[in-house]
């Protein structure tokens, strides 16, 4: 009975090393390979079909717009199948990491400048090349460069612009001003008197502090840059302080909300924001978010440029690529990767399908294309986006590795103030130190 | 332990000749401690305790309350009119919800009832295995081995997770549900291994003896003794088992790549979005719609929860 | 024959065979150490090893020894999510365990329509992990929402919990007690399973409903408490989805709501050091078998089994 014991628990130890060694060599193996995935179909052998995988995140309307997008695709291209991933925001990130770990990096990626360094600067998504990129212009294609290769190709452009809700200002007696010519001063004394007119529960603003899109206008308007072209923060400490300056101000002539309802409203999206909700006048939004809010707020919303813009140097206002389309560095079908992405970005059936869901098309004829085809909000952002044009200067370079943490600095650090745990002058020191260490790193 | 006789009625007061009175009966022939207050006080005190329970489990259920009106609400209303009536009914977002995804929401329940089912079974099957192990066989190394396993439990998923990957890709096994079941029938939720270890040695040792000495070895004891003397702790184990796994979102959001694999907890995350339009309304439908098999599966399966040990004795 | 023959080898083997029960052990444990080997072992020394490395998921790993723990124990949010998560789980804990143990009495026996009760109180249970959590608590513990709405009514103006850095955890230990359900479902199972006859001697004896309660049901209970217990604390420890919601992914405001693995995944997965993120983890390890450890120490003193 003893002897069978011990010689059991001896095999068992034996077992697990050898498990263990099995699985340290899948470790290693694996590491770094492609083409693990079963539906991967290596090298289109005998019945010459490719199969390519699309990832890209949102929520369900885009999905089922992009499922049809895809059908057409595989319809003008037989012999290609497209295996769609999506998921939405918060999941889309982990979840690419982790197939890149394992070595199963999608083949066309939906990137976001915010990441677009950090994944181009580790090998994982590659030089572009064999996508048909005349029409997109050469300064919103620029936007996707890093070390001078062109890694993502914009899909679209937003303008980060202020939000406005012409029925409470007219309940409230204030006059629309005009977006050309107004200050950050001026914007405060609006907020404040549209809060004192248009009675309890509805203020002038919402926060704008927790998006460094702001502090980012705010910068160039005054002749600096969030990051410098060559990666490291380019914005001075009183430009800083002068930014969250802005919202102390806002609290105290009670132009926008206490600090918890500031993060409470920040949280709830553009469904439960402040103009969402019709408890406030103005905010800060992307302005691909305009449909959205209006759904929301039941108002006709409109579009102003940011306060400021002919206040200092120069104006700050500026594209952001909304997101863009990528390849995988190790794909096994560069080719048939390509055709996708240059159908993507060019087929104006495309552009029909998904309209403005993706960015203002950063194809210009094919958003010439799609304006008959527009709501009426996406019209408006048409209309705004083309009136901006001109008067930008230029647009801002990728953000280095490292700058998507900067949105939970930026949050954590306007919640300080706020909550008048840190003056702005202290702020300022905590964001260039905290930024500085992401993006150093 | 003595035999339980068959009941006779009990007369108060006088000592019953014939067959042996059970305990409860002779019990029930000695007067209580308290005085009774009468039939109508009782009554009182039952129905305060209903109206308690009720305030109570109303103020508990506010916020899924909250989210059932929300369901019925358009989606624009729902934070404009945060009450608990809707001003306007609108059933449009169960049939949106519904088909609002590449596939009809039945198709993630579909999924995510298979994921479920397997690993209940084999939730059910292993950890009563190995909680038998632990509970009643004396082996070398047994507190160790108890100790590791209870250590596999205190890792976060979040750093196992991309390790776990790698090797089920390089068994390919992403995307499909292997990697969701397999681990379940290998007994790697240490949480149920050590429920049932607990509920093992609560059952007294003596009927294990009793059964050996009829001549039974491990497995028949496992069988015929610790299972059926276990039924609360399989019934827990089994829901509880149901409930996690029809809400876990992470690993099936990892493993799970093709959409038309997707479960519930993923689809109902792609309703809402950060970056661009979220469909509040649907979600609530869906998360509602999700919330009923779960909740028939407690309603139901509760009667195996509470079925104790009424009377002990070796049969 | 036969019989007495086969009860006098049993009887005669019984000392030999209660010696090592080795065979029938590597019979019921096999599947279980296959899990362990295969899907906990790996996973487990992988990420021990990782720890050691620098590591960004896009490139494999780079090894830098000790950096990632020295760089860990200089890190002021590091504290602060220890911090937290320790503040959460020493007090949400125990309510939690209270309320379930309370429930759970209440509702065993002895009313009309205990399912039904049962069930209303295990629905929050299933809400808990739901991304519906953070429309809804909000709408509970907004600046406007009901728990305001109600201190309203007494004239007592309240805060923005859930958005304030002061409250704004408590607000998530609240709804770690809402979620009671799980543990009263195991203290209804382990109620159940007190053999009825302890109850009935009892009563002829004369105790009555306390004095039953004070030495039947909560000496038999004390493994399923422990039990619970345990496993709370091990859980509260990794405490994740709730915060992950309510916060937005941030731990927020201002880090008041930072579990640590929320600041786990954080580094792992956003600043893509997967290798300071585990040695973050293996550190937790260390702190949950250590204080699991001291619990089944402790538990001799106040745990009663039957065998």
């Amino acid at each position: 009975m003893r002897v069978t014991a011990t010689r059991a628990l001896r095999r068992r130890g034996v077992a697990l090393v050898a498990l263990t060694a099995a699985g340290a060599l899948a470790l290693t193996a694996c590491s770094g390979d492609s083409g693990a995935m079963p539906s991967d179909d290596d090298g289109g052998g005998d019945d010459g079909n490719v199969e390519i995988r699309f990832a890209w995140w949102g929520s369900d309307d885009r999905h089922k717009t992009t499922q049809q997008i895809i059908d057409l695709f595989e319809e003008k291209n037989p012999g290609i199948t497209v295996v769609p991933d999506y998921t939405d925001w918060d999941g889309y990130w982990d979840k690419l990491a982790t197939a890149t770990a394992g070595g199963d990096t999608p083949d066309v990626i939906t990137q976001e400048e915010r990441y677009l360094s950090d994944y181009a600067s580790r090998g994982v998504i590659g030089e572009l090349s064999g996508v048909d990129t005349s029409e997109i212009p050469e300064d919103i294609l620029s936007t996707g460069e890093v070390d001078g290769k062109l890694v993502g190709i914009p899909t679209g452009v937003n303008a980060y612009a202020m939000v406005a809700d012409p029925q409470i200002f007219a309940d409230a007696g204030v006059e629309m001003p005009d977006d050309t010519t107004w200050t950050w001063d001026e914007y405060v004394d609006i907020a404040g008197t549209i809060a004192k007119g248009a009675g309890d529960g509805v203020w002038g603003a919402q926060d704008y502090g927790f998006n460094e899109a702001g502090l980012n206008v705010l910068a160039r308007q005054k002749g600096e840059a969030l990051y410098d072209e060559d990666g490291s923060l380019g914005v001075s400490k009183e430009t800083i302080a002068e930014f969250f300056q802005t919202s102390l101000d806002l609290m105290a002539n009670g132009g926008q909300p206490d600090a918890s309802r500031s993060v409470e409203y920040q949280n709830a999206g553009p469904e439960g924001s402040l103009l969402g909700t019709n408890a406030g006048a103005m905010g800060v939004w992307w302005s691909n978010q305009l449909g959205a809010l209006s759904d929301a707020s039941g108002h006709d919303l409109e579009l102003l440029r940011l306060p400021g813009e002919s206040e200092f140097e120069r104006t700050g206002m500026y594209f952001k690529p909304a997101m863009y389309y990528s390849i995988s560095a190790k794909t096994k079908h560069p080719e048939e990767s390509a055709k996708f992405v240059d159908f993507l970005l060019n087929d104006p059936e495309v552009a029909k399908l998904q309209l403005t869901d993706r960015g203002l098309p950063a194809n210009l004829k094919v958003r010439e294309a799609i304006l008959p085809e527009l709501t009426a909000a996406d019209q408006k952002v048409a209309d705004f986006m083309a009136d901006l044009e001109p008067d930008i200067v230029d647009n801002p370079s990728v953000p280095p590795n490292g700058a998507n943490e900067i949105q939970d600095i930026m949050i954590r650090i306007n919640t300080e103030v706020l909550f008048e745990r840190m003056t702005p002058d202290e702020a300022a020191d905590a964001f260039l130190k905290d930024v500085g260490a992401a993006i150093g790193g | 332990m003595t035999d339980a006789p068959a009941r006779t009625e009990p007369r108060p007061g006088s000592h019953p000749q014939g067959p042996r009175p059970t305990l409860a009966e002779v019990a029930a022939t000695y007067p209580d401690r308290r005085p009774s207050r009468g039939r109508a006080w009782a009554a009182v005190r039952r129905v305060l305790r209903h109206v308690a329970l009720i305030a109570f489990g109303l103020v508990m259920l506010y916020p899924l309350l909250w989210m059932l009106a929300s369901s019925f609400k358009p989606t624009e209303l729902i934070f404009r009119e945060p009450g608990l009536i809707p001003t306007e009914w609108d059933f449009g977002n169960y049939t949106d919800g519904w088909n609002a995804l590449l596939d009809p929401f039945s198709h993630y329940l579909l999924n995510s009832a298979v994921v479920v089912l397997g690993s209940v079974l084999g939730n059910l099957v292993s950890c009563s295995m190995a909680a038998y192990a632990f509970a009643r066989l004396k082996f070398r190394g047994r507190n160790l081995w108890f100790a590791i396993m209870l250590m596999s439990i205190m890792l976060p998923i979040h750093v196992i997770i991309v390790p776990q990957y790698i090797l089920f890709s390089s068994l390919s096994w992403i995307n499909t549900f292997l990697p969701l079941i397999v681990p379940k029938l290998l007994a790697t939720d240490a949480f149920f291994v050590f429920l049932m270890v607990q509920f093992f040695r609560g059952i007294p040792k003596d009927l294990d003896e009793a059964a050996r000495l009829d001549g039974c070895g491990h497995v028949r004891i496992y069988l015929r003794i610790m299972l059926p003397l276990s039924l609360p702790a399989l019934a827990t184990t089994a829901i509880f088992t149901f409930i996690w796994t029809w809400n876990d979102f992470f690993s099936q959001l990892i493993f799970l790549t093709k959409p038309d694999m997707y479960t519930v907890p993923i689809a109902l995350r792609t309703f809402v979005d950060a970056t661009s339009n979220s469909s509040w309304g649907p979600l609530f439908a869906m998360s509602i719609v999700s919330l009923i098999p779960v909740f028939l599966v407690f309603l139901f399966g509760q009667k195996y929860l509470v079925k104790g040990i009424a009377t002990t004795g070796i049969k | 024959m036969a019989v007495i023959q086969e009860v006098a080898r049993t009887r005669g083997a019984a000392p030999e065979r209660r010696k090592g029960d080795g065979r029938a052990a590597a019979l019921f444990l096999a599947p279980w150490f296959v899990g362990l080997v295969l899907v906990t072992a790996f996973p487990l020394v992988a990420s021990l090893y990782l720890s050691f490395t620098d590591y960004s998921l896009l490139e494999a790993p780079g090894w830098v020894g000790l950096e990632n723990y020295t760089a860990m124990f200089s890190d002021p949010r590091f504290f602060q999510a220890l911090k937290v998560t320790f503040t959460y789980v020493l007090v949400s804990v125990p309510l939690q365990l209270a309320a379930a143990l309370a429930l759970a009495m209440v509702l065993d026996k002895g009313l009309r329509g205990l399912a039904f009760y049962r069930s209303v109180y295990y629905l929050p249970s299933l809400l808990g992990g739901s991304v519906a959590i953070a429309i809804l608590w909000r709408q509970v513990f907004g600046a406007d929402g009901l728990v305001n709405q109600v201190l309203g009514f007494f004239g007592i103006e309240g805060v923005g919990w859930v958005s304030h850095p002061d409250y704004a955890l408590g607000t998530l230990m609240i709804l770690n007690v809402w979620t009671f359900g799980a543990p009263m479902i195991i203290f209804l199972a382990g109620l159940r399973q007190i053999p009825a006859m302890y109850y009935e001697a009892a009563s002829i004896d004369g105790a009555g409903r306390w004095r039953r309660f004070r030495s039947i049901t909560v000496p038999l209970l004390t493994p399923i408490i422990f039990f619970n217990l345990v496993l709370q604390l091990i859980g509260a420890f990794q405490s994740f989805t709730q915060a992950f919601i309510v916060s937005g992914g941030t731990g927020g405001p201002v880090d008041s709501t930072l579990f640590y693995t929320l600041y786990l995944y954080e580094k792992g997965f956003s600043s893509y050091q997967m290798g300071y993120a585990s040695a973050m983890a293996w550190f937790l390890l260390l702190v949950v078998a250590g204080m699991t450890a001291v619990n089944f120490l402790a538990s001799k003193f106040w745990v009663f089994y039957d065998d």
